[in-house]
C-alpha cells in the first residue's frame, strides 16, 4: 500500500515536470570534461571541465566531479566556446519588411517567427545559438526586432524567443528607404536629408503624443473631465519608448556622414542606446562610434553591391576594435550565419586581432549590443549554457563544430546528424524547390511589390 | 389637358380599389403555389442526432417546423405523405465559413497623389462594417448544387482582399421564392491577408493594425459613453470601422479568424489571449499539437474539408534512390497526418464543424470517407456537419438535430450516410422538398420539362415545354421568345402524343393579327429529343431538346 502511494507520488512529480517543460523552454544538464575552454572574458583555460545544470553554467575548473545522472562528454583536445551570436539576421521569419510606410515602429517581428525554418538547424551546425531576427531595411524606422535562441524542434514560435532580451528596433538610412519610398512611391524620404527629417518628425510627433496621453492620464478618473480620450498609436508608443531608453536602436547604415547624422540626432533627443549595422564607412567615424553608441556590427569583407557601399575595407572591424568601439561581425544571411567563426578569423588576416578580440566579435560583443551580455556571450559561472564544441581552434580554417547546446540542451551533434532535419513537410511536394542566392533575399525581402523590373535591374542587390 | 390626364389616372385608381382580389388572383397564374405546407415522412429510419438510430418512425412537419416525431403520431388530413420506408433521414448539413454566391464589394478608387502609407480603411481592406448580405447573390447556382449534397444552411463570409472584409451571415438553402436569410452579423470575419501595395501590406502590418484598431475601438466606446452624459465635450465622430469592432470586444459577436496553417492558429490564439473575445477559427488543416490548447480556450473550430492531393496511391515503381525514397515517405506521412487530423480532434473530445471553402463538390463525400478511413468515426463526421456547427453558430435551438420544434431541414438518403452506395434521394430545406431521386426523371408519371432549341430563319429560338399527364392525357405549355420582342410568351400545347420513344404536339403563336400554327414531332432517346418543327406556310426547322430533372416542388 505504501509503495503504491510512493509510486503515485513519484508519478505525479514526473507529470508536473513534464507540464513545466511543455510550458517553458527546456533546460539541460551536461558535464564537459577536459576541454580547451575559450571563455572570451577570461582567456583560454586548458584542460578544463565545465558543469552545466538546469541550463546554467555551474562550475568551471579542473578535476570537477559531476553529480550522478548528468551526461558527460570527454572533450580532450577539443575547443569549447560560447555559442555564437549573430546581431543582424533575418532567420526564421515569415515576413521581413512591412515596406508600406516610412515609419513602421509598431510592427513586431515576434508576430512572424517561423519555427519550422530549417536554417535554424543549419545555424546550429555552424555553432550559432542566438540570432537577432530583424525587420528589413525598407523603412527609415522599421519594426521591432526579436532576439531568438535557436531551440530548434519546437513548433511554438514563442519558445524561440529569448525572454531576457530587451526590446530592439530597426532603423535604416541611405539608399534603401529613399529608393522604396522616395523613388518607388514619391513619398518622403527621397534623399538622405529626407531620412533625417522622417526620423526627427517621428520623434517630435512622439513627444506630442506623450504629452497628450500624460495630460489624459493626469486628469484621473474624474467623471466630469473636460477631455476626450486621445487616439492610440502603437507606432508613436514605440517611438516614445525609444526616447525613454527602453528600446535599443539597430540602424542599417553605410556612409560616415549618415552615421554621424544619426549620432547627432540621438544626442539631441537624449538617446544613447544605438548600435549601427553594416557601417562600412564606420572606420571614418570610429572615435564617435566609441564615444556615443553601443557599437557597430559589420561584415568582415562584403561590399560593392550598391553605390553607397563602395568605400569599404576588410580592416573595418579591426580599426573599430582598436578605437574602442564594441564591434561585432554579423551575417545578414542564412548562409553566412553557418560560419561566422570564419568571418571572425578574417580580422586576424586583416588587422591582426588577437584570438580573444576576434572571438569577441561573434560572442560577447554582439551580446552587449543586444543587451544580453549578463546572460550569454562568454563562458562564466552563472551564465546560460549556450555552448559550441569545435574539433580544432574555431579560428582555424579547418575547424568544424561538433556539438551545439542551448541552455544545456544539445541541439546539434555532428555524430548524429540526420540528412533530413525538416520539422514540417509539404504533403504535396516531395522535392521542395531550392532557391539559389539565399544570401541575397534578406534585408529587402517582401518589398518586391514596389519594384518593377526597372528597379530590380538597376539595383540588383538586397542589403 | 393636364386635368384630363389626372382624371383618367384617378378613375383608374378607383377601378383598382374596387377589385382588390384581382391582384391575388394573378399570384398563382402558373399553378406554382404548393398544395400544402404540411408533410409527413412515413415509416422511416431516423437518425435524429449522431449515434442515435430509430426505425419505423413518422415525422410530421408544417410550415418548415418539425411538429411531431414518433411511431404513433397524429397525422392531419392535409398532410402529404413522403414514403420513408427504405430511407435514412438525417438532419440537414450546415456549412461554415463559406463564400459561394458572394461578390466582391465595390472599393473606392485610389485618389490622385495617393499615399499608400495612409490609405482610407476601405482601400486597405479594412471594412468590418460591410455586411456579407449586401454582396450576396441569393439564388446563385452553386448553393443549389451544395443543397443536392445535403446542405441546408450555411454561414456566408463576405469577400474582400484585406484583413477585415465584413460581417458574416447565416442563410438557408431554401426555396427561391422565400427570403432565406436567417441572421446577419453572425460573426466578424478576420483574415491574415492584405490588399497589397498599401499599409498594412504583410502579416506584420496586419497584427499591428489589429492591436491599434482594438485599442481605438475601446477609446471610441469610452468617448461615446462620456458624450452621452456630457454634451459639452467634443462630439463623437462616426467611425463605422471602430463601431463594427465594439460588439466583438463586448463578446456579443464572435471574431471568426481564417487560418491557413499552424502559425496562423497560434497568432489567432495570441490575439484572443490579448483581448478575450469569442473566437472561431476556420480553415484548420493542421496543428495536432495545438488541440489541448484549443480545447482549453474553448475556441469554435472549423476544419477544412479540402484535403491535399493524393500523390502516393498510384506511384510508379522507379529507382530514384534512398534519399528520394525517404523524402517521399515523409511527404506521405504528412499527407496521412492531414487525413487523420479530424479523427485526432474527435478523440481529444474537441467539437468542430467543417467548411467546404476551396472544396470541389465532387470531393465532398470522397474526402469525408478518407477522413473516416483515417480515424474519424461516422458519428463524428455527421456531428461535424450538423450538431457541432449548430453549437458553434449558436443555433442549436433550431438546427443540427431532428426533433420537435426544430426547422424542417433534412437529408433523405437511400442508405447509411457515408456508405459508398448511398445516394441523396431528397433534401428538405425550410420545409420545402427538393426531389433528387432518379425516378422523378422518368416520364411515366407526373410532370416533365424539356428545354428546346430550334433553328429558324430568324436565328436560334429557345424555350421550354412543360408537360403534365392527367388521366392518360398530356397537356401543357410551350414558352418562346415573342416574335414581336415582348419577352417570353407561352402558348397551350394541343394534341400531345407522347411515348417513351417519341414526342409530338402542336401549338399556335399570335403575331399581330396573324396566327401561326406550329407542329413539333420527333424521336426521344433517353433524355434527349431530336425532331422537326413545322410552321404552317413557312417551312420546316430542326429542333433539339433536353429533358430537365424534375422541377423543384414549389
Amino acid at each position: 500500500m505504501q509503495t503504491k502511494i510512493l509510486l503515485l507520488g513519484l508519478w505525479m512529480i514526473c507529470c508536473s515536470k513534464v507540464v513545466c517543460q511543455a510550458q517553458n523552454a527546456s533546460k539541460g544538464d551536461i558535464f564537459i570534461k577536459n576541454a580547451q575552454v575559450l571563455t572570451i572574458t577570461n582567456g583560454l583555460l586548458e584542460n578544463t571541465d565545465v558543469l552545466v545544470q538546469d541550463g546554467i553554467i555551474r562550475q568551471i575548473g579542473s578535476g570537477l566531479r559531476a553529480p550522478d545522472g548528468i551526461p558527460s562528454i570527454d572533450a580532450t583536445g577539443k575547443y569549447l566556446m560560447p555559442g555564437i551570436i549573430d546581431a543582424h539576421s533575418h532567420l526564421a521569419l515569415e515576413v521581413i519588411n512591412e515596406a508600406s510606410s516610412p515609419i513602421t515602429a509598431e510592427v513586431k517581428m515576434e508576430d512572424v517567427i517561423d519555427p519550422f525554418d530549417v536554417s535554424i538547424y543549419r545555424a546550429l551546425a555552424g555553432g550559432t545559438t542566438i540570432s537577432h531576427a530583424m525587420h528589413g531595411s525598407a523603412n527609415a524606422i522599421g519594426g521591432q526586432n526579436i532576439t531568438l535562441k535557436h531551440r530548434y524542434g519546437t513548433r511554438d514560435p514563442d519558445q524561440l524567443i529569448m525572454k531576457e532580451a530587451p526590446r530592439t528596433i530597426k532603423f535604416a538610412l541611405g539608399e534603401n528607404p529613399t529608393r522604396v519610398h522616395g523613388r518607388g512611391k514619391n513619398l518622403q524620404p527621397r534623399s538622405r536629408m529626407g531620412v533625417e527629417a522622417v526620423i526627427r518628425n517621428g520623434f517630435e510627433e512622439a513627444l506630442q503624443y506623450k504629452k497628450v496621453w500624460d495630460d489624459w492620464n493626469a486628469s484621473g478618473n474624474d467623471s466630469k473631465k473636460q477631455q476626450i480620450p486621445p487616439v492610440y498609436s502603437s507606432r508613436l508608443e514605440t517611438l516614445v519608448a525609444i526616447l525613454e531608453g527602453e528600446i535599443i536602436i539597430h540602424c542599417h547604415s553605410y556612409r560616415a556622414d549618415e552615421i554621424y547624422m544619426l549620432i547627432q540626432v540621438c544626442q539631441e533627443y537624449g538617446i544613447d542606446k544605438i548600435v549601427f549595422s553594416h557601417v562600412n564607412e564606420g572606420f571614418k567615424v570610429a572615435p564617435e562610434l566609441a564615444k556615443y553608441t553601443m557599437g557597430a556590427s559589420v561584415f568582415a569583407d562584403w561590399w560593392a553591391y550598391k553605390f553607397e557601399v563602395y568605400y569599404s575595407t576588410a580592416y573595418n572591424a579591426a580599426i573599430l576594435t582598436k578605437n574602442g568601439v564594441v564591434t561585432s561581425i554579423n551575417s545578414d544571411s542564412d548562409e553566412l550565419i553557418r560560419h561566422l567563426y570564419h568571418e571572425a578569423a578574417k580580422t586576424q588576416r586583416y588587422g591582426g586581432l588577437t584570438d580573444d578580440e576576434a572571438l569577441a566579435l561573434i560572442t560577447i560583443n554582439p551580446a552587449k549590443q543586444l543587451g544580453i551580455a549578463e546572460q550569454v556571450g562568454s563562458i562564466e559561472v552563472g551564465k546560460q549554457a549556450d555552448l559550441v564544441l569545435f574539433d580544432k581552434h574555431p579560428l582555424s580554417i579547418y575547424a568544424i563544430p561538433q556539438m551545439t547546446w542551448v541552455d544545456g540542451v544539445k541541439y546539434f551533434d555532428r555524430e548524429n546528424d540526420a540528412a533530413d532535419q525538416r520539422l514540417k513537410v509539404d504533403p504535396e511536394e516531395t522535392l521542395e524547390p531550392i532557391f539559389l542566392h539565399t544570401e541575397h533575399h534578406n534585408c529587402m525581402r517582401d518589398v518586391d511589390f514596389y519594384f518593377t523590373g526597372f528597379g530590380r535591374n538597376l539595383f540588383g542587390h538586397r542589403h | 389637358m393636364r386635368a384630363f390626364n389626372l382624371l383618367i389616372l384617378f378613375s383608374f385608381l378607383c377601378l383598382w380599389s374596387l377589385f382588390p382580389f384581382f391582384l391575388f388572383g394573378q399570384s398563382d397564374r402558373n399553378g406554382d403555389r404548393r398544395v400544402t405546407a404540411t408533410y409527413y415522412l412515413s415509416n422511416t429510419t431516423l437518425i435524429p442526432s449522431p449515434g442515435k438510430i430509430l426505425t419505423g418512425q413518422n415525422l410530421l412537419f408544417e410550415d418548415g417546423v418539425i411538429k411531431a416525431v414518433g411511431k404513433n403520431i397524429t397525422i392531419p388530413a392535409e398532410a402529404q405523405e413522403i414514403k420513408g420506408d427504405s430511407l435514412f433521414v438525417y438532419a440537414g448539413f450546415i456549412d461554415m465559413a463559406n463564400k459561394t454566391g458572394m461578390v466582391e464589394p465595390p472599393i473606392p478608387e485610389k485618389p490622385e497623389h495617393f499615399d499608400p502609407s495612409q490609405p482610407i480603411p476601405e482601400i486597405a481592406g479594412i471594412h468590418p462594417h460591410f455586411s456579407a448580405l449586401d454582396h450576396f447573390q441569393e439564388n446563385n447556382p452553386h448553393d443549389k448544387e451544395w443543397r443536392k449534397l445535403g446542405f441546408t444552411l450555411a454561414q456566408k463570409l463576405p469577400k474582400g482582399k484585406g484583413m477585415l472584409p465584413g460581417s458574416a451571415a447565416l442563410v438557408m438553402y431554401g426555396h427561391e421564392s422565400r427570403n432565406n436569410i436567417l441572421s446577419d452579423n453572425q460573426s466578424l470575419y478576420f483574415k491574415f491577408s492584405t490588399v497589397g501595395g498599401v499599409y498594412p501590406n504583410t502579416d506584420l502590418g496586419v497584427m499591428a493594425k489589429w492591436r491599434d484598431l482594438i485599442q481605438n475601438a475601446r477609446l471610441h466606446e469610452m468617448h461615446g459613453q462620456m458624450y452621452s452624459s456630457q454634451k459639452d465635450l467634443r462630439r463623437l465622430e462616426k467611425d463605422p470601422v471602430l463601431e463594427a469592432l465594439i460588439p466583438v470586444l463586448n463578446k456579443e459577436t464572435p471574431l471568426l479568424i481564417e487560418s491557413t496553417g499552424e502559425l496562423d492558429i497560434r497568432r489567432a490564439l495570441k490575439m484572443q489571449e490579448q483581448d478575450k473575445f469569442n473566437l472561431i477559427i476556420t480553415g484548420i488543416n493542421e496543428g495536432e499539437s495545438l488541440i489541448p490548447l484549443l480545447k482549453e480556450k474553448q475556441v469554435g473550430m472549423v476544419l477544412t474539408l479540402d484535403l491535399p492531393e493524393d500523390k502516393f496511391s498510384d506511384v510508379a515503381e522507379d529507382k530514384k534512390g534512398a534519399d528520394f525514397q525517404h523524402r517521399t515517405e515523409r511527404a506521405k506521412k504528412a499527407y496521412l497526418e492531414k487525413l487523420s487530423l479530424p479523427g485526432k480532434f474527435e478523440q481529444a473530445g474537441v467539437p468542430f464543424g467543417f467548411t467546404t471553402k476551396h472544396l470541389n463538390r465532387t470531393d465532398f463525400l470522397k474526402n469525408i470517407r478518407l477522413m473516416i478511413d483515417n480515424g474519424l468515426s461516422e458519428e463524428g463526421a455527421l456531428a461535424a456537419l450538423t450538431v457541432h456547427p449548430a453549437e458553434i453558430l449558436k443555433i442549436s435551438a433550431i438546427a443540427g438535430t431532428l426533433s420537435e420544434g426544430k426547422m424542417a431541414n433534412m437529408v433523405l438518403m437511400s442508405d447509411t450516410l457515408f456508405s459508398e452506395k448511398a445516394k441523396v434521394i431528397m433534401v428538405i430545406s425550410d420545409g420545402y422538398l427538393f426531389d433528387y431521386s432518379e425516378k422523378s426523371n422518368k416520364i411515366k408519371k407526373g410532370d416533365m420539362v424539356w428545354e428546346y432549341e430550334a433553328e429558324t430563319q430568324g436565328g436560334k429560338s429557345k424555350g421550354k415545354w412543360n408537360l403534365t399527364r392527367k388521366d392518360k392525357v398530356w397537356t401543357g405549355t410551350v414558352s418562346y421568345d415573342d416574335p414581336q420582342g415582348g419577352g417570353i410568351k407561352t402558348s397551350t400545347i394541343k394534341n400531345a402524343a407522347i411515348t417513351e420513344a417519341s414526342l409530338a404536339f402542336s401549338f399556335t403563336v399570335e403575331v399581330g393579327e396573324n396566327t401561326l400554327e406550329v407542329k413539333v414531332s420527333g424521336d426521344v432517346t433517353g433524355e434527349s429529343f431530336s425532331g422537326n418543327m413545322e410552321i404552317k406556310g413557312y417551312g420546316n426547322y430542326p429542333v433539339k431538346a433536353k429533358k430537365l430533372e424534375k422541377p423543384e416542388i414549389k
